[in-house]
């Protein structure tokens, strides 16, 4: 039987007295994607970050490879990024605005596979084609790109050390919807072709059910339900779930019905996004 | 002078709002960027109308332009009339009284459109004040609006500064303060796009039945289209500065009659039905001044042929739509 690339086991994280993540567990099969759903609040995103050894856990642990991740040095953090990448939501922030995209993805070859420079610079151009990027694109700097072709040029730095992990954290949230299509398509192809696997943190749950095998949906740090993406989106299980899926604007909407679960399912808001600040001050 | 122009509106002008023939350019001679062409939209009193595009499709230019606020240097042709005041025409006196009374927007971020260091109570009794409610009366009216939009203990909340709300509430607020005046138009520009999905439902919702007890005309302006076709009577699609299809709410999805919607459609996944895959429409959103001759689409389009170079499609009705496109017969859902 092949091991998970990913284990996550009692994960919690507390930002002072905020419990942000709430004992979470899951496994990522080599290959596979999960989809982390959730509104503002529900700590998809401090995993992500937790993933990433962006923050450390509180308690819990996670293995990587086989590898239980607990060194912080110069050397693990290293070894942890040939594992794993991270995209955002919006790449503009991780890319040198003075560096033309060319040289930002040769970055990570530069510092995890030291070699000749015309070998990087193969890679880079291969690597650019991959992702449907021209020679154009990668001499330009990140400004002189759109939203979509930055997205791309993001994917391209991530896979160029060719990490087994990718977690893309509302990766194609600011996008157009014309343009989410070719990233999703795109995503689904390198997925198909590298065999990578993903953790797809996401709001949206039409582009989880399109990108996604399984499924954690997360509420206040806590996951509330789990399962294969079709599953749970056909007969989801707890009313959250059902909330978020009634939310979902479509014909016929019934908005009052909307309102009157989510107040059913939130009868005392001391905390998270549906409250506001206004009781706890 | 120009209030004149209020008065002798003709009276078959029910629309709250009328945009017709509306262009849009900043600069001038050769160097001039055209921004909007043709653009005809109309909101009924009471009705709800969605204007839907991507990004650069001028979806937002068009809105403000119902408020007289066009980008700087820009020159407009064609005609908006907001409840038969000419915008176009209009002086500063006229636009102020306008926005005063007559027309509300509300925008994505509701921290950028409110003063941080002021007090919501503040906020929401400014724009009665100008109106020339007296100061208790337009208290009592704050009040009585956060109650309607469901805002728990309004006392305490005219208290408040705005970061001490969430995003959906504060959105709330400003929705209170968009309909104090009672506005016969009201304008919002991607009002829940900020917003959790649980939330966005809610401010919908809220939204919807205030516009029905009011009778609030409203342009809903949305990149989204599930949400402009389950909220909205009828929809305007915009690609590159241009009305491609005007449809009802109810029919956009069953039968799309323009290539550039019935590809968004299909580009968009959905949670209902069967799962299908998505097709990526290729290349990305033009904006006016980029776009090709003819057809802005036709670059992009599955079914563009020679004829669509030639001019621009001029509307023409198909199904329930009205489309600009010479083939809708072929555009199948």
């Amino acid at each position: 039987m092949t091991e998970p690339v990913l284990t996550v086991t009692s994960l919690v994280k507390r930002f002072g007295p905020v419990v942000a993540v709430d004992e979470v567990s899951f496994e990522l099969m080599p290959g596979a994607c999960l989809g982390i759903v959730g509104e503002s609040g529900s700590g998809k995103t401090t995993i992500a970050r937790v993933l990433a050894g962006l923050e450390r856990p509180t308690s819990g642990t996670v293995t990587l490879a086989g590898e239980v991740v607990r060194d912080h040095s110069r050397r693990a953090r290293r070894w942890r990024a040939r594992q794993l990448q991270m995209i955002f939501q919006d790449p503009y922030g991780s890319f040198d605005p003075r560096q033309s995209i060319a040289r930002s993805i040769a970055e990570p070859l530069r510092l995890h596979r030291p070699g000749a420079r015309e070998r990087h610079r193969a890679r880079v151009e291969e690597l650019l084609d991959q992702v449907g990027l021209d020679a154009r694109a990668g001499a330009a700097l990140p400004r002189e790109l759109s939203g979509g072709q930055r997205q791309r040029a993001a994917i391209a730095r991530a896979l160029a050390i060719e990490p087994r992990v990718l977690v893309l954290d509302e990766a194609v949230a600011a996008l157009d919807v014309s343009i989410q299509a070719q990233i999703l398509t795109l995503l689904d192809d390198l997925r198909r072709g590298t065999g990578i696997a993903y953790v797809f943190v996401s709001h949206d749950l039409a582009v989880v059910r399109h990108v996604t095998d399984t499924a954690i949906v997360m509420r206040h740090g806590r996951v509330v339900e789990r399962g294969e993406t079709g599953r749970i989106l056909r007969s989801p299980q707890h009313p959250y779930t059902r909330l978020l899926l009634d939310s979902i604007p479509a014909p016929g909407w019934d908005l009052d019905r909307v309102a009157r679960d989510r107040r059913a399912l939130d009868p005392h808001p001391a905390h998270g996004e549906s409250s506001c600040s206004t009781s706890t001050t | 002078m120009l209030m004149d122009k209020e008065t002798t509106a003709r009276p078959d002008e029910r629309d709250v709002l009328g945009i017709s023939r509306l262009g849009l350019a900043v600069g001038s001679g050769e160097r001039a960027t055209p921004l909007l062409a043709g653009v005809t939209v109309r909101v009924g009193r009471g009705e709800t109308v969605g204007l839907v595009g991507e990004s650069g499709s001028g979806k937002s230019l068009t809105a403000r332009t119902a408020l007289g606020m066009l980008p700087p240097g820009a020159r407009a042709t064609g005609r908006v009339t907001v409840s038969g005041v000419d915008v176009l025409a209009a002086g500063r006196r006229t636009l102020r009284d306008l926005r005063r009374t007559r027309v509300s927007m509300i925008f994505q971020d509701p921290r950028a459109s409110i003063n941080p260091v002021r007090r919501i109570g503040d906020y929401l009794t400014e724009g009665l004040r100008a109106r020339g409610v007296p100061a208790r009366a337009a208290a009592g009216q704050a009040l009585d609006l956060l109650d309607r939009v469901g805002i728990r203990d309004p006392r305490a909340a005219v208290r408040r500064y705005p970061h001490q709300f969430s995003g959906g509430m504060l959105q709330r607020v400003v929705i209170a303060g968009a309909l104090s005046t009672e506005p016969e138009l009201l304008l919002a520009d991607e009002p829940t796009t900020a917003l959790d999905v649980t939330t966005q439902a809610e401010v919908v919702g809220l939204l919807r039945n205030l516009q029905r007890d009011h009778g609030t005309g409203m342009l809903f302006v949305t990149h989204d289209l599930d949400l402009a076709a389950a909220v909205c009577d009828r929809v305007y699609v915009m690609y590159a500065g241009r009305i491609v299809e005007e449809a009802p709410g109810a029919s956009l999805f069953a039968a799309p009659a323009h290539p550039y919607t019935k590809a968004l459609l299909e580009a968009s996944p959905s949670v209902h039905g069967d799962k299908a895959a998505i097709k990526a429409i290729a290349g990305r959103p033009r904006s006016l001044a980029e776009s090709p001759s003819g057809c802005s689409f036709r670059d992009r389009c599955p079914l563009a042929g020679d004829d669509c170079a030639e001019r621009v499609p001029a509307h023409r009705p198909h199904g329930a739509s009205a489309t600009a496109c010479l083939r809708p017969e072929q555009v199948m859902p």
